[in-house]
């Protein structure tokens, strides 16, 4: 049984005829010690969806009207109030990209961290334990900085507090929402590394949200690629990136430079990305699609394997 | 002739404490930075996050006074210029800045936005010739004419972002200054900016001095890159040469991090000791040296000076070849 299972899961915000389908139809699983990117364009339901899995997204404005989310097998969508606390912060941890969404700036970092120990695992909220996991996201000198505001501290230490603050609960599944989008290259490149060395030593399974198809690249194991809030593709890492099947998947990765890859001119995307709630009939993405048949624009098509492991939603993918 | 030619400048910024707010301490945003921009040619400054790329770009282009130095433009000193005289020269430089949302008056239609740039400069004879102008560069940017009467908040993020492009054509300058500008936008609205910048260029043989944290897109549109390290130039060569074979340590632990698509790359990440030291109070010697893997005793006391390694391969490095 797969650590967390997706099943075909459905939501709206808004009511009545308003109502748009942010996510629909979205289906994953992750395995214990697996890392899986979800990627794709703005506003396509990355956020959400990853939200979803400790019931995150607010209701109302939003309304889950289908599918399952299998944590360990049990329903989130199912869940009561106890329950759903005790898997916040407990089972799943989250990480955003601005460390002011989760930190709070009148409180010295090292309570921040006990205060998570506390909820979560009562009999190790000591300043043993916090300077521990201080240790294991890279602070220097750990003991000198359990005292600290988080103004004191550069955007990269305090992305690392976060992701000690999310760790102190041992989850099993972390999320990390484009973690290190405000982040320079070279600090980026130190919570890379963090992030792969803390799921072979603790086995612990990450759903990492981006927009760099480097970073996938160099961290996932499998990705899903979303448009219009469904997936468009679902694949290992490295199948995808050496042969990507979805004419989207393949159209974003001729769209961004390489480094020492000489080209004349980038391949753009035509069009731009369509609203909620104004998808395109058949194919969402048959507008901007450079091998759309005509029956495109009237059929839309399932996800389909059509390799082992590696699923597309397009009958014309050859 | 060069178009731009930056001197020795600097930007000092004063950090003040306690009640008779006394200057105590100067933050080094700028230190002693020179470099040049030919006509119709793209320079790249890259460098790690408050390393003073911001600061730069806005002392050239005089929206910062500078504390030393000077910036020639056109074979014109304009470090001192004010007033009328240095309003008529911004004609021919201009920046596109990197939150275009926050850069654009929500109040004002697109047609105002771009039409006061119009104005001010006296461009157009009438009423008739404005309308004309202020179409031909939303056409330009790939925008409609007709787009002219909405507001800001009616357009998606890239389309804000050539609206911003197109108010800082309308004075037909020489050189742009883009700080940033696609590092908030979507792969493939970046694609279409991109493209974008290149064909004006060539077009109008406009010159850019591009500032970005994201190495391919800079080796991508750069004939030359500089590199800033707190405040200084550490490296300067043309793009290929410097993303081929860096010769500044910094620059290749730079690169080094830069997270490549090929999952069967077999880069060896150079992961440097921590964070950047503040401008506050930078190491002595080479501002680089605690946190440099190959650093000598010398690199402590002496600071190097920006030499040329090999034809047009600038560095600031003692151990550099
Ligand atoms: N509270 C809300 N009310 C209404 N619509 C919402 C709300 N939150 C999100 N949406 C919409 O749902 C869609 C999916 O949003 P989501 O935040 O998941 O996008 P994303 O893929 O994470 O994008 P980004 O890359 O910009 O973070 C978007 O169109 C967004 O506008
Ligand atoms: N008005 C100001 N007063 C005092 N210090 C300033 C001011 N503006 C910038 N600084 C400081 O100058 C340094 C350089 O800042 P700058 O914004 O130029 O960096 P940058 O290279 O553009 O960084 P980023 O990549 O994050 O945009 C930073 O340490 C910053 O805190
Ligand atoms: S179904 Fe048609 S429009 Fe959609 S991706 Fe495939 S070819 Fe393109
Ligand atoms: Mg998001
Ligand atoms: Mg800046």
């Amino acid at each position: 049984m797969p650590l967390l299972d997706i099943r075909n899961l459905q939501l709206e915000f808004g009511t009545g005829r308003d109502a748009v389908r942010a996510v629909d139809g979205v289906s994953f699983t992750i395995a214990e010690g697996e890392t899986l990117c979800l990627v794709g364009e703005s506003g396509c339901g990355k956020s959400v969806s990853a939200l979803s899995i400790a019931r995150l997204v607010p209701t109302p404005p939003a309304r889950y009207v289908g599918g399952e989310i299998l944590l360990n097998g049990c329903d989130v969508l199912k869940m009561d109030q106890r329950e759903l606390r005790s898997i916040r912060g407990g089972v799943v941890s989250y990480v955003f990209q601005e460390p002011s969404a989760s930190l709070n700036p009148v409180f010295r970092v090292g309570n921040q961290i006990k205060e998570s120990l506390k909820l979560h695992r009562p009999q190790f909220a000591t300043d043993d334990e916090v300077i521990r996991l201080l240790k294991l996201v890279g602070i220097p000198a750990p003991e000198s900085r359990i005292r600290d505001y988080p103004h004191q501290m550069s955007g990269g230490m305090q992305q690392r507090i976060m992701i000690a603050m999310a760790l102190a609960s041992e989850p099993k599944l972390l999320v990390a929402d484009e973690p290190t989008t405000a982040l320079d290259v070279t600090i980026q490149a130190q919570i890379l590394e963090l992030l792969r060395d803390l799921k072979a030593r603790l086995r612990m399974s990450i759903l990492l949200i981006t927009h760099n198809l480097g970073i996938v690249g160099d961290i996932a194991d499998r990705v899903a690629v979303m448009y219009a809030g469904q997936i468009v593709e679902l694949s290992p890492a490295r199948a995808l990136l050496q042969r990507p099947l979805h004419p989207y998947t393949q159209a974003l990765m001729n769209s961004v430079p390489q480094l020492g890859h000489e080209l004349d001119r980038l391949q753009a995307i035509p069009g731009n990305v369509p609203n909620l709630g104004q998808f395109p009939r058949g194919c969402r993405f048959h507008p901007r699609c450079p091998k759309a048949q005509s029956d495109c624009s009237q059929k839309a098509p399932e996800l389909v394997e059509v390799e082992p492991g590696r699923w597309v939603r397009c009958p014309y993918w050859k | 002739m060069k178009l731009l030619e930056v001197k020795n400048l600097k930007v000092h910024f004063p950090v003040k404490h306690g009640v008779f707010s006394r200057v105590n301490a100067w933050v080094k945003a700028v230190d002693d930075v020179s470099l040049t921009v030919a006509p119709g040619e793209t320079v790249g400054l890259v460098g790690e996050s408050g390393c003073g790329k911001t600061t730069l770009g806005r002392a050239i282009i005089r929206l910062l006074e500078p504390t030393g130095g000077s910036v020639t433009f056109e074979g014109e000193d304009i470090t001192t210029l004010e007033g009328a005289a240095l309003r008529e020269r911004r004609r021919r430089f201009q920046m596109i800045f990197q939150d275009p949302v926050g850069s654009l008056n929500p109040r004002m239609t697109v047609g105002q936005i771009i039409g006061e740039a119009l104005d001010i400069h006296k461009l157009v004879a009438d009423e008739q010739a404005r309308e004309q102008r202020i179409g031909k560069l939303l056409r330009d940017v790939g925008l409609d004419p007709v787009h002219a009467q909405r507001y800001p908040h009616e357009f998606s993020g890239g389309q804000r972002q050539r609206i911003g492009i197109a108010r800082a054509l309308a004075v037909e300058p020489k050189l742009i200054v883009c700080d940033e500008p696609v590092s908030a936008l979507d792969v493939s609205v970046q694609a279409q900016i991109i493209n974008l910048l290149q064909d004006l260029q060539r077009e109008h043989g406009l010159a850019y001095l591009f500032i970005a944290h994201d190495l391919a897109v800079v080796e991508h549109i750069s004939h030359r890159v500089v590199v800033m390290y707190l405040g200084k130039v550490v490296e300067s060569a043309p793009s290929k040469s410097i993303i081929n074979a860096p010769k500044h340590p910094y620059t290749q632990a730079l690169l080094s991090a830069v997270p490549v698509v090929d999952p069967d790359s077999k880069r060896q990440r150079i992961v440097l000791p921590g964070d950047v030291p503040s401008p506050i109070n930078p190491p002595g010697g080479c501002p680089f040296h605690p946190r440099c893997p190959v650093a000598e005793a010398r690199c402590k006391t002496e600071v190097p000076a920006l030499r040329e390694v090999s034809a047009g391969h600038f560095t600031a490095c003692h151990l550099a070849k």
